[in-house]
């Protein structure tokens, strides 16, 4: 049994807090007095809301058979947009719901977003590593650029770049080429661009063999510089070999690819040739009366004789085999007109009525139209080879600009705005990143005898990311909430497309709810990731 | 020439190893830093040769100056006797080959720029606020007239005449009462210790005593009400920028009190009642006889309100303890920060008067301003809230264990800490507040920027929006640079970051 305590001990009563003292009952009732707050306010909210909609007409919920219920508050997202969007990713017409055009606008807003992140790093890295560099006048110059984007607000520098800058380039036929190939006007910025045919496939295969070839042999390589210490140039034997891997790779998919075919008629004798293109050459030169198609002797001639005879060639609108063979054919100097058409048949039809010397295209294409001809024998199938890429460089042909990629005024503005103006921040933060690893790390590497590209690249680099990773994801998010200034230079994105919707349904509640859930979701995907990467990079403190 | 024999003196041979070593080690030794060299070596020549077509003069003199500020350093490395001005130019300019030819085609660019600029803005200007005489002459450069006719839209956007002794009021109470802080804060703190407390009061009073004069009150009078409309220009987004700055402040303070806050919240057994009973009526009363009736995945998920009632109230049991106003201020500011601002000032303009019993009418200024404020709590919240983290458990133990209540508390020990510790970034948040007021021209006030495109519009002055544009941006990075200046002072004498 246990001793019981004796009565002499001093016990002190616990204090008795009267309840309006009492931290906890206060802080319950906090609690309680706060919910009622809100719920009061938001019912207070909620009933004026009800009232406005009355007197606004009621329609805010209507379904398709005439009640009115909650659940039917995004029914009118499916009744037809009736109004165009000027940049399309995917196919809009004015007669799709509401839906797709928020998906259009949606999908303009990722991409400015995904190239305008890219781009702005690039620059903010150049930028912020610029401000540190030995040469004076470098610094300065990239901080005065820092200083001046970060103080003047984008709505103004989107101003100027769209209505100032873009908007004054002169007309298509006077563009402006700063390269050979990109052509800078009113109508936009025309630049090459890569168009993948359909034999791109196989050498990507080749490509990820000449990759896998590349890591093993640098893992073996790296192997025998541990084992024996000393160093194997191991970039250049890598290198070489995933090279050799690829290049051969596209030999191979170029010899034996029978994708693309020509048809030509007998008698132009083209097949008898040693190759296709040997053939059309020696047409064109007997045509143009030349013995050999070089250089010299066809500028000897005036246009009109070129266009005379020049090789007709029937293409389908927007088909790999324009790119492709136009590409074979400058390299041998042939003059060429390509006639175009929207459907295979027109094509087939022009070829028969003798409008062009060759049709170019898909085998089965080329196939199907030889056997639709009146006299099928009369013409040949000739192979032509077709690259895996082909670089398509726009081209002034008429009023118009043919090939290449275009950007339009408005995503120009936006782009380079926000790729200037986050560029800044960036280049700040990187600075600041840099900065903040210790001196005594660099000291302690030129005293290791590091070259400065190793300094930067295997001490500095690794402790400076550390810092500079959490603000740089923030400065991606604040990016993406920028691109929704787009509506000012009138580029179709989310916020620009819901606007409009929001004036043409008058359903204020919803779109607005739509939009305010499109960012979140973003920003909550981004900031996800950020607390990922943090958590996993984070410092192990002892 | 004598210098250089006497100092090489009877050392031919050591210099010329010199040259050759350094030749091996930077020009043979580092292939690929060559041919970088050669390529910007080749664009520096091809921008020297269209800078000769068009300014032959400037681009002579660019690059002589450059020839002999190589020789000098080249001359003084070879010597190894350097004064001043060569070894500035050595370690600033001419460091390495990459850094000589970089100084020369910046030099270069800068020199085209600079000249491009100052023909645009003054040479071939013309400065006259008559639209005929404009019209009449024949320059090439900048109209700055554009600004100087419409000084006052600009300034004041279209506020009425005769009410314009409003604003020289205001301007002079600011002036008024920043010549009598220089000192009072300043120098002669000491002195005139018994009117600082006047002089803070004064400050503190004066957004009130702006905002009787800029909107007034009462019916008639001569402080009578005008119309938030006439405001505009510089005058409208300084009114938003210092509204949505003072009255969020605040507000921001105690959102992010209010997050971190640890009350002890509502017990689980009265959430899970209440939300139990909720959903368990709207499924009776809605979900069941709607069921049949929807068609579209969308309608399901309406339809099933109260599962997600059930959904939430789990989760902010879970979450965060039943503690409401930490649940509240969370989900506000992680909302608002996640939006863009010209969401937030859509939403003001749409929905503000939705909220509010039919029938009030709220000038467009007004809503643009509460939605400034609103958006502006939530990020100056997040910085207050890093701040309080940043203050040691100590000091909240030490002022609970002094005894002081939560109010004295804050009010003493810990706001002073927390609010001196994020100066700069609250400083940088209000900077871009001021530049984020260009906003509102897109919901259709006439702010700075808005007032500049309505200028380019105008018949007369048809566009010239260049000039205006440049002097929009002069004038906000005046302002954003005398707030960084500011910052820099009040950090200093604050002592941030300094224990």
């Amino acid at each position: 049994m246990k001793p019981k305590p004796p009565l002499s001990v001093n016990v002190i009563p616990a204090p008795v807090i009267p309840f309006w003292r009492d931290v906890r009952v206060l802080g319950v009732l906090a609690q309680i007095v706060f919910v009622f707050a809100v719920v009061a306010s938001l019912s207070w909210i909620g009933n004026n809301v009800a009232q406005g909609l009355q007197t606004l007409g009621g329609a805010q919920f209507l379904c398709d058979d005439g009640t009115s219920s909650f659940r039917c508050a995004f029914n009118f997202m499916s009744s037809a947009a009736s109004f165009d969007i000027g940049e399309k990713p995917i196919d809009y017409e004015t007669t799709d719901s509401y839906w797709r055009a928020l998906t259009v606008g949606l999908l303009n807003t990722i991409k400015v977003s995904i190239v305008g992140v890219v781009l702005a790093t690039v620059l903010g890295l150049f930028a912020g590593v610029a401000v540190l560099s030995n040469n004076w006048l470098l610094s300065r110059i990239a901080a005065g650029y820092i200083d001046v984007i970060r103080n003047t607000p984008l709505l103004v520098q989107l101003f100027f770049l769209y209505f100032a800058v873009i908007l004054q380039l002169p007309q298509l036929r006077d563009s402006l080429q700063p390269a050979p190939g990109f052509y800078l006007s009113q109508r936009g910025i025309a630049l090459p661009w890569p168009v993948f045919t359909p034999s791109f496939l196989p050498w990507l295969a080749f490509i990820i063999l000449g990759f896998i070839q590349f890591q093993v042999l640098w893992l073996l390589l790296s192997q025998r510089e541990r084992q024996t210490g000393k160093a194997t140039n191991r970039w250049l034997w890598a290198t070489l070999a995933g090279l050799i891997v690829m290049v051969a790779g596209w030999y191979l998919t170029l010899s034996f690819n029978t994708n693309q075919a020509a048809l030509v008629s007998r008698v132009s004798r083209v097949a008898q040739a040693p190759s296709p293109l040997a053939g059309l050459e020696a047409l064109v030169a007997k045509r143009l009366a030349l013995p050999q198609l070089t250089k010299e002797a066809l500028e000897k001639l005036d246009a009109e004789q070129l266009a005379a005879g020049a090789l007709q060639v029937c293409v389908v609108k927007e088909s790999p085999s324009e790119p492709n063979f136009a590409a074979q054919l400058q390299r041998l100097n042939l003059p060429f007109k390509m006639n175009r058409f929207d459907r295979p048949d027109q094509a087939g039809a022009a070829y028969a009525e003798e409008t062009c010397d060759i049709l170019v295209g898909d085998r089965s294409l080329v196939v199907a139209e030889r056997a639709a001809l009146e006299n099928p024998d009369g013409h040949l199938l000739v192979s032509i080879q077709e690259y895996p890429v082909v670089l398509s460089a726009p081209k002034l042909e008429g009023l118009n600009l043919v090939g290449g990629a275009r950007m339009t005024p408005e995503f120009a503005a936006i782009l380079f705005g926000l790729v200037i103006y986050t560029g800044a921040f960036i280049a700040e933060i990187v600075r600041s990143g840099i900065q903040a690893v210790p001196r005594g790390q660099s000291e302690a590497a030129r005293a290791l005898g590091l070259t400065e590209g190793q300094r930067l690249r295997l001490v500095v680099l690794p402790q400076a990311l550390r810092v500079i990773i959490p603000p740089l994801t923030s400065q991606y998010l604040n990016l993406t909430k920028n691109s929704s200034l787009a509506i000012a230079v009138a580029y179709p994105d989310l916020v620009a497309v819901t606007n409009t919707i929001l004036n043409q349904s008058g359903r204020a509640v919803q779109v607005v709810v739509l939009v305010m859930v499109s960012y979140l979701m973003v920003s909550l995907a981004i900031s996800a990731l950020l607390n990922w990467y943090n958590n996993r990079m984070a410092l192990v403190e002892r | 020439m004598a210098t250089l024999t006497q100092s090489l003196g009877s050392r031919p041979r050591l210099l010329a190893a010199e040259i050759t070593g350094w030749f091996q080690e930077n020009v043979l030794g580092a292939p690929y830093k060559t041919l970088f060299n050669l390529g910007l070596a080749w664009a520096a020549l091809a921008v020297f040769q269209s800078q000769l077509e068009t300014a032959p003069a400037l681009a002579g003199v660019i690059g002589g100056l450059w020839v002999v500020g190589l020789l000098g350093v080249v001359f003084s490395a070879l010597t190894h006797r350097f004064n001043a001005v060569t070894q500035w130019l050595k370690d600033r300019l001419y460091n390495s080959p990459t850094s000589a030819l970089v100084t020369l085609l910046i030099l270069l660019l800068l020199s085209g720029l600079a000249r491009a600029g100052l023909a645009w803005a003054v040479t071939e200007a013309n400065f006259s606020a008559d639209p005929e005489a404009v019209s009449a002459s024949a320059h090439t450069g900048a109209t700055w007239g554009i600004l100087l006719a419409n000084l006052k839209l600009f300034m004041v956007g279209q506020f009425d005449n005769d009410q314009l002794w409003r604003v020289w009021a205001c301007v002079g109470l600011l002036v008024g009462l920043s010549v009598v802080s220089l000192p009072v804060y300043g120098p002669f703190k000491e002195q005139l210790r018994p009117i600082r407390r006047v002089v803070t009061g004064l400050w503190l009073l004066s957004p009130v005593v702006f905002w009787v004069l800029l909107r007034g009150v009462g019916e008639s009078g001569f402080l009578s009400q005008i119309e938030t409309r006439t405001w505009g220009g510089l005058l409208l987004t300084l009114i938003i920028s210092v509204f949505a700055i003072v009255v969020s402040f605040p507000l921001g303070v105690l959102l992010a009190l209010g997050r971190r806050s640890t009350i002890l919240g509502i017990p689980a057994w009265l959430t899970y009642s209440v939300v139990g009973g909720v959903g368990a009526w709207g499924l009776v009363t809605y979900t069941r006889p709607n069921l049949a009736l929807a068609r579209t995945p969308l309608e399901y998920v309406l339809i099933l309100w109260p599962l997600w009632l059930l959904v939430a109230g789990i989760a902010f049991q879970r979450v965060f303890k039943g503690n409401v106003v930490a649940a509240f201020c969370t989900v506000y500011i992680e909302g608002v920060r996640g939006v863009p601002l010209i969401t937030v000032l859509f939403m003001a303009n749409f929905l503000l008067p939705l909220f509010l019993p039919p029938g009030t009418i709220i000038e467009n200024a007004v809503r643009a301003m509460w939605g400034f404020m609103f958006f502006s709590a939530a990020y100056l919240a997040e910085n207050v809230r890093g701040g309080l983290q940043s203050i040691p458990k100590g000091q909240y133990e030490a002022a609970q264990a002094l005894g002081l209540n939560t109010f004295q508390q804050l009010w003493f020990i810990i706001l002073p800490q927390a609010l001196r510790v994020v100066i700069p970034p609250i400083v940088g948040q209000f900077i871009g507040l001021f530049k984020d007021t260009t906003l509102v021209a897109v919901v259709g006030l006439f702010d700075l920027l808005g007032i500049a495109n309505a200028a380019v519009a105008q018949p007369d002055w048809l566009g010239l929006r260049q000039e205006v544009y440049v002097f929009v941006s002069l004038v906000y990075y005046i302002g954003c640079f005398a707030m960084a200046v500011t910052s820099q002072r009040l950090e200093r004498r604050l002592r941030v970051g300094q224990q």
